[in-house]
């Protein structure tokens, strides 16, 4: 029994186990109405997974080899500007350039990070902002409408009721991902990258490449999410960046991904995402109100980041120990004046 | 025809030249050792030959051909592969990932049941037959990561094979395996590069020695052509006298003691009882936990417990803040990392921990701030013209200065504890810090040092407690103990007695 | 890792690249303001006052998140949250008095930001997850309390921060003050040592026995004060507020805390830096505007100005090796 719980809590399976704790929770609430439990709550929580799906795979990649990606929020709606602007008549060039941007702002942070030794952070900051910026000036500051609804209908057409072309296709990215991830020494590599990067230099690793790639794809996957999310709604718009990063962020950190690195994997964070979008969907599927989603999300990553933080332990030991000391002080007193009695 | 060489490599850091014109070249089949003290230039040397540092002068040449090695991954390429002194094993990965990591030969699809089958091949040679290929490597102890990390190096084909000590943290039959696998190596024609403190490594495995000093190239000889003492005389090229100062024994009470000391999982029962005004030397190399008592007894370590009393007064563990009340003040082995803030000035250093004296309601007075941090700077001789510079500005030698000034100048003088006091500091500044460290002995400090070197804790200590995994050997007084007796200690000591 | 990153031949060709930074820094303020002062209706009353104004808001945060950015923590993405719902506490709570709001509002901001810093201090949990998780809880919780309605002011007071004294907005004196006390505080006091010393090499600080989950919370508690103060400026400008009010304000604050040279990696910074940066890119803003030049250019120039002046802060601090 206990092993099974430590196994069930152990990071490689915790994502799932919170997922279908979710899944459980929520259908207990739902107790049988069947809102939860439905084709249509399915789709739509697939749909949800589409668009944030690919930007955590993104950010997740990112913190796997300890950095940080906060410009995929702006890269995701810079691709999508991009698509709709010069995808009016071939959607598929739309789409590729707006990937492509993806995978040169990806590559241009990757070597400033990496060639002057910076922190993703700040240089992400930066990033963020001219992505955001470059938006602006493209959409000219307004919601960009994009004509052809033909491709709008076929991302959105259901594939057996469950799954409509978007989402499929963002699942197929993650499952490209974990087979990289899984089966090619890239995925070891960046696992070593993110454990311990001066080590894995020292035994001949180019890090520096690893990163770089690790940047590039990121850009590609949030660019991807935006490509689709603005061709099925039919619109690009500048506007909404903490909107995407948070739950992204908290996608990644359910998933399992360690913010100190070296811990993770795609099928986790895939986990992470259906279960913040399952939370998203099947709440209002069951009637609660939308800002218990905020509030659930934003707790889970509070627990997390705690859970996760360097220190805890160290804590735990020292009260542990303290608590120790103090019992045996408290004892030794008490026998003391036993005696004394 | 040399396989590998270099010829008149310089390389500074900041201030400091740590190699100054060093030339040497190996033959094919050639075991080389490359002896030298603390600080004498031998890793930042391996790091060119390796392509993690670029000389600032000279080159490294390859079959005599000069040439430009830009990165570890080049020279994995041009064949020179690397033990290298700090582990080099991510620990989230397994053994077998460790193993093959940063291979070039690795195909992209890297699960493959030949590269378990060469992996397995290389620990068995080790004597590691009973270690799972899918262990990870966070799980092993500091000594089986040593030894993985030498079966990483078997399994690449390479014609230079680099060891930079690495027998600091194994058993005796540990080694024995790693010579024994060197041996077959030099069968097979490659050639070997072995660093080593350890002066009998150098007869029993090495067939030349190149010794540096100092940043600087004393020479190379044939093992078969010299002895220990010539040995030992070219790494130290002097008498200990001129370096470590004089002193009159003055013992004066205990004033630390320390019982049933333990820092899980490392050190078990580690009793100390240490004087006024004396130096207490703790000798052990990395892995011995002589280290890890002073930083449980600093406060730094969560799970550490036993009992500890300054001068009668028991003295709780864990808080820094506690350690500080009670006058225990630590000085870290980890200058960059733990010891200085680099990016402030050196005289902010200084005066780092004194702030509370200097100001009122919160409110710093900042020209007595700035007397003090003079006064302090003269006391251990930094020049008060740096007082100004950013501390990374600073000579590894000025830099421990400004560690040892943060303590000193309290009206009572207290424990000082020091960490490797010396490391990373040049020849000349070392005996500075000596005189500085006796100095305070005699204003009536306690101080304790932990240090791996043998020669420092000879020439400095009233009392030796020798360690060695955790557990204490032996204690001795005053030149009740020599080198040989020490060394042996510290690797493998014979069964407690 | 900064010894296996810089190979040695770089760190002497950089060794000048602190005074170069300097140099292009220095010539960047006199090209801005020549710039600006050659634009024509650029020293207008009305588009200093208008200046003024705008600068004030996002600066309260500003200096607030230098705070964050000195003690080696990045920054928060939930400041511009707590401004938002500062904002809807101190309209709300005006029914007791413009002081008492006042302080209820300043009260709620540091309180909510401190314990951030709690967490970042005390665990040493990562500063921008935590601030991400801050910012879901504050949007949850600020729907959850107004209902997702606008809020207006409960009472009267407002109007003292519309008004002038001498000429100058109200509102800038208070951005002013802030900036005064900021770097008072940075650089005068015990706590604001501790703070650098902190943000310079955490390790060191706890190993020289200094508070560091203290010093953390206070320099939180500061930041959420500052975006508190941002937050009743701005309520006070628009006469309500609801969560958007402060939607951006954090990232628009780094942007002018890294502006004003202040380095992203800890240990270094200062309000007055901050001040300038926040000046700079507000007056870049209306002289763009001034000039013809789109709005949304602005947002892509504040981006290449940022990343300009992290690698150039980068490229100055290089030379360690």
């Amino acid at each position: 029994m206990k092993a099974s719980a430590r196994l069930l809590l152990s990071p490689a399976v915790r994502p799932f186990t919170i997922m279908v704790g979710t899944i459980a929770a929520l259908g207990l609430i739902d107790r049988g109405t069947g809102y939860f439990f439905s084709v249509g709550t399915i789709f739509s929580v697939m749909q949800l997974f589409a668009t944030l799906g690919l930007v955590a795979l993104g950010l997740g990649l990112s913190m796997l080899v300890r950095e940080f990606d906060l410009s995929v929020a702006g890269m995701m709606s810079l691709a999508g500007c991009i698509a709709v602007l010069t995808g009016g008549t071939s959607p598929w060039l739309g789409a590729g350039l707006g990937v492509g941007a993806g995978v040169l702002s990806g590559l241009l942070q990757g070597l400033i990070i990496t060639r002057l030794g910076l922190s993703s952070v700040g240089v992400t900051l930066g990033g963020l902002l001219t992505l955001q910026g470059l938006t602006y000036v493209l959409a000219g500051n307004q919601t960009v409408s994009y004509p052809n609804m033909a491709v709008a209908l076929g991302l959105n057409a259901p594939i057996a009721h469950l799954l409509s072309v978007r989402s499929a296709a963002a699942l197929a990215v993650f499952m490209v991902a974990a087979l990289v991830m899984t089966f090619t020494h890239i995925g070891r590599d960046i696992i070593a990258t993110g454990s311990d990067r001066r080590a894995s230099r020292i035994a001949g690793l180019n890090t520096d490449r690893i990163v770089i790639g690790v940047f590039a794809a990121s850009g590609a996957a949030s660019a991807l999410a935006g490509v689709l999310l603005s061709y099925s709604l039919g619109a690009a718009s500048p506007a909404g960046l903490s909107d995407v990063l948070a739950p992204a962020a908290a996608a990644a950190i359910v998933g399992g991904v360690s913010v100190v690195g070296g811990r993770g994997n795609a099928l986790g964070i895939a986990a992470g995402v259906l279960t913040l979008c399952i939370l998203r969907s099947g709440l209002s599927a069951i009637g609660v109100p939308p800002f218990v989603h905020d509030l659930v999300t934003g707790g889970i990553l509070l627990v997390i980041a705690v859970l996760d933080a360097p220190d805890l332990a160290r804590h735990m030991t020292a009260w542990r120990f303290s608590r120790a000391e103090r019992l045996a002080h408290i004892f030794s007193k008490e026998s003391r004046d036993g005696a004394a009695t | 025809m040399s396989v590998l060489a270099v010829a008149g490599i310089t390389k500074r850091f900041g201030p400091n030249a740590v190699l100054k014109n060093v030339s040497l070249s190996l033959e094919a089949q050639e075991v080389r050792a490359i002896c030298g003290e603390n600080g004498a230039g031998k890793s930042t040397l391996v790091k060119i030959m390796t392509g993690l540092y670029a000389p600032d002068e000279g080159a490294v040449l390859l079959d005599d051909k000069p040439l430009a090695i830009e990165s570890p991954q080049h020279a994995q390429q041009l064949g020179v592969a690397l033990v290298a002194q700090e582990l080099s094993l991510p620990p989230a990965l397994s053994v077998l990932d460790n193993i093959w990591l940063g291979n070039r030969e690795v195909p992209l699809f890297h699960r493959r049941a030949a590269l378990r089958r060469q992996a397995r091949a290389a620990l068995d040679k080790l004597g590691l037959s009973d270690l799972a290929l899918d262990t990870p490597v966070s799980a092993l102890s500091i000594g089986r990561r040593q030894l993985v990390e030498i079966a990483r190096m078997l399994t690449r084909e390479a014609r230079v094979f680099i060891l930079d000590e690495p027998t600091a943290t194994l058993s005796d039959v540990e080694i024995e395996r790693i010579f024994a696998a060197l041996r077959t190596l030099k069968a097979e024609g490659k050639s070997v590069i072995y660093i080593t403190h350890r002066l009998g490594e150098v007869f029993e495995i090495c067939d030349t020695v190149t010794v540096l000093r100092n940043g600087e190239l004393i020479g190379t000889r044939p093992t078969s052509e010299i002895d220990r003492g010539t040995l030992m005389q070219m790494m130290l090229g002097r008498s200990m006298s001129e370096m470590y100062p004089r002193w009159d024994d003055k013992p004066g009470g205990a004033m630390l003691t320390v019982r049933q000391l333990r820092v899980p999982p490392l050190v078990h029962d580690f009793d100390l009882v240490a004087a006024r005004g004396t130096v207490t030397c703790l000798a052990g190399q990395i892995g011995s936990g002589a280290i890890t008592v002073l930083r449980a007894l600093a406060g730094l370590i969560a799970g550490a417990t036993g009992e500890v009393s300054v001068q009668g007064a028991p003295m709780r563990l864990r808080s820094v803040t506690k350690a500080q009340a009670a006058n225990v003040q630590f000085i870290s082995e980890d200058r960059a990392g733990e010891g200085l803030f680099l990016r402030l000035n050196a005289g902010q250093n200084l005066i780092a921990t004194k702030l509370r004296d200097y100001c009122r309601f919160g409110i710093l007075a900042r020209h007595k701030l700035r007397r003090a941090a003079a006064k302090l700077a003269t006391a251990v001789g930094v020049d008060l013209a740096r007082l100004r510079s950013p501390a990374d500005e600073l000579s590894g030698g000025n830099q421990q200065k400004l560690a040892f000034g943060r303590w000193i100048g309290s009206e009572r003088p207290g424990v000082l504890l020091m960490n490797e006091p010396t490391r990373g500091v040049d020849v000349g500044a070392r005996a500075e810090i000596y005189r500085l460290i006796r100095q305070f002995c005699d204003q009536g400090y306690c101080i304790v040092m932990a240090s791996s070197d043998i020669e420092e804790v000879l020439g400095m200590a009233d009392v030796v407690v020798s360690m060695y995994r955790g557990r204490r050997v032996a204690r001795y007084g005053r030149g009740e103990v020599d080198r040989q007796r020490l060394l042996a200690d510290i690797t493998h000591p014979v069964a407690a007695s | 890792m900064s010894e296996l990153a810089v190979p040695g031949r770089r760190s002497r060709r950089l060794l000048g690249a602190r005074q170069l930074g300097l140099t292009i820094r220095v010539a960047a303020i006199a090209a801005i303001a020549v710039f600006a002062l050659s634009t024509p209706g650029f020293l207008s009353p009305l588009s200093i006052n208008a200046l003024l104004t705008a600068i004030s808001f996002v600066g309260c945060v500003a200096v607030g998140m230098t705070f964050i950015t000195l003690t080696g923590n990045i920054m928060s993405l939930a400041l511009g949250a707590t401004l938002s719902a500062s904002a809807l506490v101190f309209l709300a709570s005006l029914s007791f008095g413009m002081v008492p709001a006042f302080l209820i509002a300043a009260l709620f901001g540091t309180v909510i930001t401190a314990a951030q810093g709690f967490l970042v201090g005390y665990f040493r949990a990562n500063p921008i997850l935590v601030s991400i998780a801050a910012l879901s809880l504050l949007l949850g919780g600020a729907a959850f309390a107004t209902g997702g309605h606008r809020i207006y002011p409960g009472g009267a007071g407002i109007e003292f921060f519309k008004a002038r004294i001498a000429g100058v907005p109200v509102n800038a004196i208070i951005f002013f003050a802030t900036v005064i006390v900021g770097q008072f505080v940075m650089s005068w006091t015990r706590i604001g040592r501790l703070m650098t010393m902190v943000g310079s090499n955490p390790r060191a600080a706890i190993a020289a026995g200094i508070d560091i989950t203290a010093t953390i919370t206070i320099a939180y508690a500061i930041a959420g004060a500052c975006a508190a103060i941002g937050g009743m400026l701005l309520a006070a400008r628009y006469g309500s507020a609801d969560m958007e009010l402060g939607a951006g304000y954090d990232y628009s604050a780094i942007a002018a805390v890294l502006v004003g040279g202040t380095g992203i990696s800890g240990g270094s910074g200062s309000a007055w830096r901050t001040f300038i940066g926040v000046i700079v890119i507000a007056v870049l803003e209306v002289v763009l505007l001034l000039r013809g030049f789109s709005e949304q250019l602005q947002y892509l120039i504040t981006g290449l100005i940022v990343l300009g002046v992290i690698m150039l802060h980068a490229l100055g601090e290089r030379r360690q090796g």
